[in-house]
């Protein structure tokens, strides 16, 4: 009889328990973040679709990624931003993909006036070797170009039909990206997280603004244009920044 | 009525009598064979898979931690015929040490001779592919790999309900069963714990120590003036001059491993549409046309000791290796961009190819730990 009065003790410290994590778990919220892809303002259909360069080329688009990396939000009355992730990869490589992806991040509940991220991989991380991480991880030897030039930012790979014969016989490989390229991406934005109207993100990215905008077309017919490699990020620097200025927020 | 009973009937023969294994192994014998109780030592030592620090760290298989007794019985049924048809074929028999596990065939060739329809791959660093096993990387675990080969009419052929009495009627391997995985009667030796065991033992096949390590991650060797330029100005690509053809191995079979294990097209097949494909690899995995042709990118590690090339074995050399990469692809819509041609002089042929044997780790092949234990 004795243990019938532990019997209500016992429950009593066991819902206690479960109180304390709930409180605990209201505080941070599951925050989903998504990132799409573009292609001259419609999502981007990797290999499926030929999309038209204003040179008058076709491109067959078979890869864009880049990285993300010190994902943040920035908290209504300063204090230090809230990281979400330090590194995130982001990348199209599969006509079975959706051009939308969609990261869940946990964030605590609060008010916050804007959202920030890095383009590429952040000084710190791009000085770690990939043999320093699991050979899942998203930082590894297929993004590395080497000891000296470390990893690559963003990617872009298509195979462009240049003479409209319907080959699409020229591929073109944009590998992008150096601790001096690194650029910060910041969206002012005045939202709330409390877990019931918290705002859906979408992370823009559009791959032909990345080459091409109305006045100005990244030459692809040109050989000399049609490969960026390793320590040759001479021309690079042209594509990287319109690459990283154009990314866009949609709330909603 | 007796009718749809008849039907019920035969229809219950004809699902008993296809179950039947062809040749039924022991049809007198008693019962309890299979099932008698494992006496012995029944706790597996946890085993840490050391690799050297300039490899990626190994990814864990969570669902198959390695033990020193699970390692050790996978050995022995890797090399094992009991594992075969009529216990005359063994993993080993198509994966043989010397050849960095591979069987020096254009293409497999299993029970009765019969020819598979792929090249046999080489089981080194299995730890650090995160991207599905086999060309096609149809197997999302290494364990689960190992299932099909012994059922497979072009290799081993044989069911595995015959192999598990074999293994539970065997002498020896009910208690190696019990060492590894803690188990108390023989009716608990299953397929699930004999290719996990065999996955544990290919996790620790690592393939590290190649001149290419000792030169440029152990520091104790130099570089021929040849195979310098094989890496630096040609396999590599951190030092690709502006606009150039370059054979940029390194795009996909970076160091240290030297296979992104990622689904590729590299320009192997002159199809006039993606459908045309003999065998259409990745797209049989995705479900998607545009995968057609595409297979994992393979290691280059012990590469001199593995020829023939390519998932169907179509090169029986490294220079025909080179000679069609150089040539470039067929303009096919999925090669991948990274195929580009390129020019190749003959002393740059002799300097690649001098950097391609660097990457043969010259102590695998006769490693005790890998190697046969009967
Ligand atoms: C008849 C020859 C043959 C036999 C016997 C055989 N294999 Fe293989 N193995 C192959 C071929 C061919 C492939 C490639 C299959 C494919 O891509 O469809 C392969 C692929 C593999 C791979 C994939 C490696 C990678 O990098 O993805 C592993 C692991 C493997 N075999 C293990 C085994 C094991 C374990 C056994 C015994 C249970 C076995 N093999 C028996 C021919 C054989
Ligand atoms: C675009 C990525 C890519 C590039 C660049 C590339 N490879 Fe490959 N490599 C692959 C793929 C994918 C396979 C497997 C193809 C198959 O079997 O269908 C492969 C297979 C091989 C094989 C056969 C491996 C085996 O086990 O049979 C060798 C050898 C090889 N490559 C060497 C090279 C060399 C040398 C270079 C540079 C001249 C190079 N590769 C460039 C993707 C690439």
């Amino acid at each position: 009889m004795k243990y019938a009065l532990y019997l209500p003790l016992f429950i009593l410290l066991f819902a206690l328990g479960c109180d304390d994590d709930d409180v605990l778990s209201t505080q941070e919220v599951d925050f989903p973040i998504s990132f799409r892809a573009e292609f001259g303002g419609t999502p981007l259909a990797i290999q499926s679709a030929d999309y038209a360069y204003p040179t008058g080329a076709d491109l067959k688009i078979q890869l864009f990624q880049y990285y993300v990396s010190d994902l943040e939000l920035l908290p209504a009355g300063g204090g230090d931003p809230v990281q979400l992730s330090d590194i995130e990869l982001i990348r199209w490589m599969s006509a079975t993909e959706a051009a939308t992806t969609t990261r869940t991040f946990q964030a605590p509940i609060g008010d916050y006036v804007g959202l920030r991220f890095g383009v590429g991989v952040s000084p710190d991380l791009n000085a770690q070797d990939p043999s320093n991480f699991a050979a899942d991880f998203v930082l590894n030897e297929n993004e590395f170009w080497g000891p000296s030039t470390r990893y690559v930012f963003a990617k872009i790979e298509a195979n462009a039909d240049l003479e409209n014969d319907g080959t699409f016989d020229t591929p073109l490989t944009y590998h992008l990206g150096s601790d001096a390229l690194y650029t910060t991406v910041t969206f002012n934005r005045t939202f709330t997280l409390d877990g019931t109207q918290d705002p859906d993100f979408t992370i823009v990215a559009d791959v032909l603004k990345a080459l091409a905008d109305d006045t100005d077309s990244f030459d692809i017919a040109n050989p000399d244009q049609q490969r960026i490699h390793g320590g040759n990020q001479a021309i690079a620097t042209d594509l990287w920044n319109r690459l990283a200025d154009q990314f866009s927020l949609e709330t909603r | 009525m007796p009718r749809f009973l008849l039907l019920c009937g035969l229809f219950t023969l004809f699902l008993a009598a296809s179950c039947e294994p062809d040749a039924p192994i022991c049809e007198n014998c008693p019962e309890e064979e299979t099932d008698a109780p494992i006496t012995g030592p029944a706790n597996p030592t946890a085993y840490t898979l050391e690799v050297p620090s300039y490899l990626p760290r190994p990814i864990v298989d969570e669902t198959n931690p390695l033990t020193v007794e699970g390692i050790e019985l996978g050995r022995r049924l890797f090399y094992d015929r009991i594992m075969g048809r009529d216990s005359a074929f063994s993993c080993a028999d198509c994966h043989k040490q010397e050849l960095a596990f591979t069987d020096g065939l254009p293409k497999a060739v299993g029970v009765s001779g019969r020819t598979g329809r792929r090249s046999a791959m080489s089981i080194v660093n299995m730890a650090f592919n995160p991207n599905g096993f086999n060309w096609d990387g149809r197997d999302g675990k290494l364990w689960e790999q190992a299932v099909h080969p012994v059922e497979d009419m072009l290799e081993m052929d044989e069911d595995w309900e015959a192999v598990l009495i074999r293994l539970r009627r065997s002498r020896d391997y009910p208690q190696r069963f019990r060492a590894a995985f803690g188990i108390g009667r023989t009716s608990e030796i299953t397929q699930e714990l004999a290719v996990k065991a065999i996955a544990q033992f290919e996790m620790t096949i690592i393939a590290a120590d190649s001149h290419f390590d000792r030169v440029v991650y152990r520091n104790t060797e130099f570089f021929t003036e040849e195979e310098q330029l094989g890496a630096d100005s040609l396999f590599f690509i951190e030092d690709v001059p502006v606009g150039a053809l370059h054979p940029g191995c390194g795009h996909c079979h970076n160091a240290p491993t030297f296979g992104d294990n990622r689904f590729r097209n590299n320009g192997l097949d002159n199809v006039s549409s993606l459908e045309d494909f003999e065998d259409i690899g990745f797209g049989a995995v995705s479900g998607s046309r545009f995968d057609n042709g595409k297979f994992r990118t393979p290691t280059l590690r012990n590469i001199a000791l593995t020829a023939p090339y390519m998932h169907d074995g179509r090169f029986n050399t490294l220079e025909e290796v080179l000679d069609h990469y150089a040539s470039g692809g067929h303009g096919v819509e999925n090669e991948d961009p990274n195929i580009t041609g390129f020019p190749l002089s003959e002393r740059q042929k002799t300097a690649l190819l001098a950097f391609l044997r660097s990457l043969t780790d010259e102590s695998l092949p006769t490693d005790p730990r890998f190697s046969s234990p009967f």
